[in-house]
């Protein structure tokens, strides 16, 4: 298990202070964990902390928002973004309670496009499951 | 975009500064040039002149004897006052400073370095010795504060004056005794005190005038000169032997001075003692730049003169540095203001001019550009369709500045042509999506698209990852706001170009009565009051709070006062329709499923969202699963008529997305 120092960003200072995490799990799963609010400034830390999991080999990937409060169109954008990128193999799945986030998401209509789950249990199962299937379906071709 | 335009014109505003500066600091060194060397240059040439030309040293002794002279210690000064006078009556009394000074040094330079000037000018002449010489020093003293600070002088003086004549009696008296015009000099000396004003005038005076001054200096200051105008006349009248008339005042001056003073020795004792209190006054500083100078060679004085003349060239070069970037910071400035315009222009195409009513209804548009790098991608377009209904596109582009600006307008251009085709709100978006699904290529947008129909008095809008539009009406039973129609948001439809289908949600609103209608962009609701966003509810509320009369362009006013940041673009559009006082209602909701959807407990929540039945619920979801077991997609319709809504399946009927999905399954 492989722990990666979080970075913050202080013009966040009127909000929560706005961090990510990343904890690679196994050899393909990584988990990222934000805390604070996903916008304009801090979507692109969120798209390269993603990108560079994937570029690592972890396929497996759990965004963990269970600390964040907020997110605007442009973190949605990167949600948008890399969940095609994974459409080539590979798994994103989302961590979220937060009824603000929930709506965001159910507001512009990416609910259904995601795989969205209230625990990080959930998230890994649901991970899991569908890498197997994703294996099954290959192993079946 | 704005923001970026702005920083840069910041920056050069900033840049500009420090060439400011530069110019003020080349001015200031070429003043300082200027003064140093016009120090410089006089002292260094009046050396020159006294070491080469022999005629200028016989003028100088000329007047070194009228200097020893008793009654015409002060001859000299005279001299060099007159020399002063004539050569700069008014303001150069710096420069005929220098030039006394110059003399002075000359005197000082023939004889020993340390000694007195008087001394020194003694040597020289080698006739008149000891107490003569002082003479002599005692003028060169005076030449200096005479000509240096004459006014001073002549206010200062006057009592001295008065001094001088009484306290030696003898150096005005005799004066008098040697010559025609010590008598007159006399009468001067006592006579300067009551009038100073006059000496001035006295100065300029003829060179005729000179001798008398003479007179009057050796026994006292300036002051006392400056009085004898009209002993001096007399005594021009009274010597008739020196040439009043004579060019050259210093040479007449010279040659009556000394005869006087041959006659006078005793005097000069006295004049040597005032002499000395003079020299005591004179100033230090003076002296030593004076010695300096002498003691510098030569050639060392030209380079000190090349380098000075090297500095101003500097200065000037700097100077006219400073000035050119000056104008190419203007002509920067410029350019930035032009670019500004375009973008400016290039933003007005994409945001088209909406008239301010379109049939019967009322029209209004606004957009706002993000304070910041989030500028740009928001879009809207309002216009009219066949049989009077109208047609609103209001939508944001992923991605900001320049970049979202192609995206934008083909986006805003293909859904237009949708609708103009005849296309529901629905099929625009749901068509729009399979087609620029690879045009957008990563870039994603979201959309409200609707139309009006004013025979109907009823709106069907469709969204695509949007907010739908806040609509405000007269009635009570809008909803849970009470002032707006709640909209629902459960299985909103995916923006376009997400990867995932899209138009798959419609919503017709029935507006029997007065209604306003609000589209607008998410930077409406993301804008930041305090640690909060703006949100829906605050925009309804400031939307009741302007009226029904109001504009796009007064909400986004509105919105940006009340709010403390907007990260985001801000595009409104305001539609009015006029009408009594009944309240507007959702006539017709409908989701299009597909086999994935009907499985999915997000239907169940929209159909209870809708005010169905949970049973009734079921047995609908169970319908759609079934009707779409075999591939392709069903509607869900919710009819609300007076009692709770009716639920109805319709099969998708939207040709050109049947035969993408077919030729898509044939390829499978």
């Amino acid at each position: 298990m492989r722990t990666q120092a979080g970075s913050t960003d202080s013009s966040q200072s009127t909000h929560t202070a706005f961090a990510i995490g990343r904890q690679d799990l196994d050899a393909r799963t990584s988990v990222i964990a934000v805390a604070g609010e996903l916008d304009l400034a801090t979507a692109p830390e969120l798209k390269w902390t993603l990108l560079d999991a994937l570029e690592e080999g972890h396929s497996q990937l759990i965004l963990d928002l269970s600390g964040t409060s907020f997110m605007d169109s442009t973190a949605l954008g990167v949600l948008v973004g890399v969940n095609r990128s994974f459409e080539q193999g590979g798994t994103l799945a989302i961590v979220c309670a937060h009824a603000g986030v929930l709506k965001i998401f159910e507001l512009s209509g990416v609910d259904g496009v995601f795989a969205i789950l209230p625990t990080l249990e959930d998230a890994l199962a649901a991970v899991r499951a569908r890498a197997g299937h994703g294996a099954h379906v290959a192993e079946a071709g | 975009m704005t923001g970026e335009t702005r920083a840069m014109v910041d920056r050069t505003r900033d840049a500009r500064r420090p060439a400011d500066r530069g110019a003020l600091l080349a001015v200031v060194a070429t003043l300082l040039c200027c003064t140093v060397g016009l120090a410089f240059i006089p002292a260094a040439s009046a050396k020159r002149e006294h070491s080469k030309s022999s005629k200028s040293e016989a003028t100088k002794t000329s007047r070194h004897e009228a200097a020893k002279a008793g009654g015409g210690e002060a001859p000299a000064v005279s001299s060099g006052e007159a020399s002063a006078a004539q050569e700069a009556p008014g303001a150069q009394e710096a420069s005929s400073a220098q030039e006394e000074t110059s003399e002075g040094t000359s005197q000082e330079a023939a004889g020993a370095p340390g000694a007195a000037t008087g001394d020194a000018a003694g040597a020289a002449t080698g006739k008149h010795k000891g107490s003569g010489h002082k003479g002599s020093e005692h003028k060169g003293s005076e030449h200096k504060k005479g000509s240096g600070k004459s006014k001073e002088k002549e206010a200062s003086e006057p009592p001295k004056s008065k001094e001088g004549t009484s306290g030696a009696p003898a150096g005005s008296g005799t004066v008098g005794a040697g010559a025609p015009a010590p008598t007159l000099a006399t009468a001067a000396a006592v006579a300067p005190a009551p009038a100073p004003a006059i000496a001035t005038v006295a100065v300029p005076s003829a060179p005729t005038a000179a001798p008398t001054v003479t007179a009057a200096k050796s026994g006292l200051g300036g002051s006392t000169r400056t009085a004898h105008r009209p002993p001096r006349a007399r005594r021009t009248a009274a010597a008739p032997q020196h040439p009043t008339g004579t060019p050259s005042s210093r040479a007449v001056l010279g040659a009556s001075s000394s005869r006087a003073t041959l006659a006078h020795k005793p005097r000069r004792a006295r004049a040597v003692a005032l002499g000395r209190r003079t020299t005591g006054r004179s100033s230090p500083l003076v002296t030593t730049i004076t010695r300096i100078v002498d003691v510098v060679p030569t050639a060392l004085r030209v380079l000190v003169v090349g380098l000075l003349a090297l500095a101003l060239l500097l200065a000037l070069v700097l100077a006219v540095r400073s000035r050119l970037s000056a104008r190419r910071m203007r002509r920067l400035e410029r350019q930035r203001a032009e670019l500004r315009e375009d973008v400016g222009l290039l933003q007005a195409a994409l945001l088209p001019a909406i008239p301010a009513r379109l049939g019967v209804v009322d029209t209004s548009t606004a957009y706002q550009p993000a304070a910041g790098p989030g500028a740009g991608g928001d879009f809207y377009d309002v216009f009219a369709l066949a049989d009077g209904r109208l047609a609103v596109i209001v939508g944001d582009v992923s991605g900001h500045g320049r970049k979202a600006l192609p995206h934008t307008a083909l986006v805003r251009f293909t859904l237009r042509a949708y609708l103009e085709a005849g296309l529901s709100p629905r099929d625009t978006l749901q068509t729009a999506g399979a087609v620029l699904e690879r045009q957008l290529s990563g870039v994603f947008a979201t959309v409200v698209v609707a139309i009006y129909k004013p025979r109907e008095r009823v709106l069907v809008y469709a969204c695509a990852g949007h907010p739908p539009p806040i609509v405000i009406g007269a009635g009570a039973d809008l909803g849970t706001d009470a002032r707006a129609l709640a909209p629902i948001t459960v299985c909103a439809a995916p923006p376009l170009g997400v990867g995932a289908r899209t138009g798959t949600r419609q919503t017709t609103v029935a507006l029997p009565g007065r209604a306003q209608l609000c589209f607008y962009t998410d930077g409406l609701t993301e804008a930041r009051v305090g640690a909060e966003l703006f949100g829906s509810s605050r925009l309804i509320d400031t939307l009741a709070e302007l009226g029904p009369r109001t504009t796009a362009s007064a909400l986004l006013a509105r919105v940006s006062e009340r709010a403390d940041a907007r990260p985001d673009d801000m595009a409104a559009c305001l539609l009015g329709v006029a009408g009594d006082e009944r309240a507007p209602a959702v006539l017709l909701e409908q989701l299009e499923l597909d086999r994935e959807d009907a499985a999915s407990e997000r239907t169940e929540r929209f159909l209870l969202a809708c005010g169905v039945a949970p049973r009734a619920a079921a047995e609908a979801i169970a319908a759609a699963g079934a009707a779409v077991a075999g591939g392709g997609t069903v509607v869900l319709e919710l009819r609300h008529s007076g009692a709770g809504p009716e639920v109805a399946l319709q099969r998708e009927q939207l040709s050109y997305i049947h035969a993408r999905r077919a030729s898509a399954e044939v390829a499978l």
